[in-house]
């Protein structure tokens, strides 16, 4: 039987190699809404390039470090005696070269609305407004690392489908793979996430940019798939450009050699194809030195010259020349929501990891017998009862009615020697014996262990003196391989 | 005619009730859950030739006959003995299982897990085809351990020079130190599958893991290294169900990570 999973949308179409001029604002954005208002009365000036003009404008320091304010007099002549003489003269002037495209995280303290998701989340204290800033800013805002919320989101991401993961496998052990896959999207993929951003009530700006409320979304939204190219008469879904590419497997070829098992070493937990990876080597950030005969360390090849003139210089190239990759909302909501949980786990440890993946995700219904799609139920249950010793199936009419009418109900039951396996309602006889096989294997496939036996192991993860007593969990053989 | 009083059954019926009485099933529908602590518990009216799952593909799944013609290449063997698999569970999970001490119980990798378990973690989706049980669910459950606790390391691992923002205008705390190293090219580089595929062969589990490559004669290009690291994330898997998520961990961090280069 092969199984699909939950109608999903198409995953969020991504055209990192389409140079695309983009406007910056759709259609979409022009309607006046909240987002992207500029409070003339807290923003601040855009920054200037040198460091020592930018503190002068600066209200309510708070010394980065130690996060006490510090007096603004001092801040100031601190902040130029440090920064002069550690850093080499090029480099904060590479820096501010690029202005800020997201508010800085000085005015995060400022942001009402900031606060006010804080206190409807009931997020720990320990999440510093700054934080839970710097979640709301995507990587298409600004790349360069420490600007926007990646490792966050990708550190959350894994802790996200742990967590969800254990607890289908503890509470369904034997759940077949491909419907482990759609319930794991069902609970923490790209789209639930995405209505989760916006069940909280956390909007999106219209287009990113300094002046912005730091409580908002700030993401560079990419063109739609059905919008025209600019010069073409194609729209960009049917650019033939348009492909996936970066999966990570041998051969990009589609499908080629894709089957349920090598999903789980190749792709992601979703089972989807991965993208952003390239099969051929690339340097881990632009301007990565490579070793040469001669003995001295080189910049790779196609690097701007100029940036690293200096052999064995370690300095990343400035990131301004790379194509800033767009998204949609939906991938920039999931990456808030996600880097979210890996900031909650690095400031506030994993009991409260645990506890806002029980409250937001857990808590979310999801009816899994949905999820199968059986081809051929009745062999598959044939194939089952063989491999477990069953007696092998046989199906009998239980009941029936309006067999010569124009709407006959057959109720069919599927038995193995004397015991009922499954049952199911049909409007003709072959109907209601595939519907009874179809329960039978859900009936097999879902069946959950008594609540009491059940333990997630990382309830006993990370040692200390209250350990329980572990419960094994049961551990299923397999579905049945059709 | 003149009616008889004996209700009447189909053929069908009646075959099935005839085998019922002359033939009796290995095993009820309703098998206990892993109750017990080493191994579920079998029936005790089980006829003594009856091999454990592991062993014997179920005779009602075999085929009389070969219907294809056996393929032109070696034949492929694997292994059957218990040993090579006990001493691949020492080397492998080593001294990871020492958390557990103190509950009273031999801490070696190979008594760890029960009998039932250890073959199924090394029993691959293309073994027997399917028909033994895989370890797809387990190393589903392995790779998302093994996915968080590289980032973890590598949130304590040094950082390049480059890479550290130090600008003003990124906020610094305490707990988000290291968390540049998180980037989707350093998590596939350190877990990139030929190298775990390497570091497998180091612990002998290509010796014991059962599968059935496409050509025998060709293992590279059968994904004998898909089949590694698969194998290795379901290892990690069953430590997980059936020890607990800390003997899970510590596995991935001293056995796995800490070869590759993170601590």
């Amino acid at each position: 039987m092969k199984f699909w999973a939950i109608r999903r949308r198409s995953s969020p179409f991504h055209s990192p190699y389409l140079l695309l001029a983009v406007a910056g604002v759709t259609d979409e954005a022009h309607t006046p809404g909240p987002m992207g208002e500029s409070t003339a009365a807290s923003s601040e000036p855009p920054v200037t390039s040198t460091p020592a003009t930018l503190s002068l404008f600066e209200r309510d320091k708070i010394d980065s470090s130690t996060g006490t304010p510090t007096t603004k007099l001092s801040a100031q002549v601190e902040d130029v005696e440090d920064e002069a003489p550690i850093q080499s003269q090029s480099e904060p002037q590479e820096q501010q070269q690029r202005p800020l495209n997201a508010p800085s995280h000085r005015r995060a303290l400022k942001s009402a609305k900031l606060s006010a998701l804080h206190a409807r989340l009931s997020l720990p204290s320990k999440l510093p407004l700054q934080t839970l800033a710097r979640c709301l800013v995507d990587p298409s805002v600004d790349s360069r690392q420490g600007y926007n919320n990646e490792p966050l989101a990708l550190l959350g991401q894994e802790l996200l489908g742990y967590y969800t993961s254990e607890w289908l496998l503890c509470r369904y052990p034997r759940l077949p793979v491909p419907v482990l896959f759609a319930a794991q999207y069902a609970y923490v993929g790209s789209q639930t996430l995405g209505a989760m951003r916006s069940e909280w009530g956390v909007e999106t700006v219209a287009a990113p940019g300094p002046e912005v409320d730091p409580g908002l979304l700030q993401l560079k939204r990419v063109l739609p798939g059905n919008a025209m190219v600019e010069g073409e008469m194609m729209r960009v879904k049917d650019m033939p450009q348009a492909r996936r590419l970066g999966s990570g497997r041998r051969n990009e070829q589609w499908n080629y050699r894709r089957g349920m098992s090598s999903r789980i070493v190749y792709d992601d937990q979703f089972g989807d194809l991965q993208t952003g990876l390239s099969t051929e080597d690339q340097p881990p950030f632009p301007g990565a030195p490579i070793s040469t005969t001669d003995g001295n360390t080189y910049p790779l090849e196609g690097v701007d010259q100029e940036q690293n003139s200096q052999p064995g210089s370690f300095l990343p190239r400035e990131q301004s020349e790379r194509e800033v990759e767009s998204t949609t909302v939906e991938a920039a909501s999931a990456s808030f929501v996600r880097a979210l949980a890996g900031a909650l786990y690095l400031h506030a440890g994993s009991a409260a990891t645990k506890t806002f993946h029980k409250d937001h995700v857990l808590s979310r219904h999801l009816p899994l017998h949905t999820l199968f799609n059986f081809t051929h139920p009745t062999r598959d249950f044939s194939r089952l009862c063989a491999r477990e010793g069953f007696e092998p199936p046989v199906a009998r009419l239980i009941s029936e009615t309006g067999r010569l009418s124009r709407t006959p109900v057959f109720v069919v039951g599927v038995f193995s020697g004397e015991d009922k396996l499954g049952e199911g309602a049909g409007s003709s006889l072959n109907e209601g014996r595939v519907r009874a096989a179809a329960a039978a294997l859900r009936s097999w496939y879902l069946y959950s262990p008594p609540e009491s036996e059940i333990m997630l192991p990382s309830e006993v993860e990370g040692g200390g003196a209250d350990k329980m007593a572990w419960k094994p969990q049961m551990v299923d053989i397999g579905e049945i391989v059709t | 005619m003149a009616s008889t009083n004996t209700p009447f059954v189909c053929l069908r019926c009646a075959r099935s009730i005839s085998s019922q009485q002359s033939r009796q099933a290995i095993r009820t529908f309703a098998t206990a859950t892993n109750q017990d602590r080493r191994s579920r518990t079998t029936a005790p009216s089980e006829p003594p030739e009856q091999l454990p799952r592991w062993k014997q593909t179920p005779q009602a799944m075999k085929m009389p006959f070969r219907l294809r013609e056996e393929p032109k290449q070696p034949v492929w063997k694997v292994n059957t003995r218990e040993e090579p698999l006990n001493d691949m569970y020492d080397r492998f999970i080593g001294r990871a299982g020492e958390v557990l001490k103190g509950q009273g119980e031999s801490t070696r990798g190979r008594d760890l897990l029960p009998e039932e378990v250890k073959w199924l973690a090394v029993t691959h989706k293309s073994f027997d085809h399917g028909r033994r049980g895989f370890n797809d669910r387990l190393a589903f459950l392995g790779k998302r351990i093994v996915d968080l606790q590289t980032s973890m390391a590598l949130l304590n691992a040094p950082s390049t020079p480059g890479m550290v923002p130090s600008s003003q205008d990124v906020y610094q705390h305490a707990a988000l130190e290291g968390l540049e190293n998180i980037t989707a090219f350093s998590k596939n580089a350190v877990l990139e599958r030929t190298r775990l595929a390497k570091l497998a062969s180091t612990y002998g589990i290509d010796k014991v893991v059962r599968w059935r490559p496409k050509k025998s004669d060709n293992l590279k290009g059968s994904g004998i290294d898909t089949v590694l690291a698969h194998t290795m994330y379901s290892i990690v898997g069953a430590l997980a169900l059936q020890r607990g998520g800390e003997v899970a961990a510590k596995t991935v961090r001293e056995r796995i990570l800490r070869p590759l280069g993170l601590r």
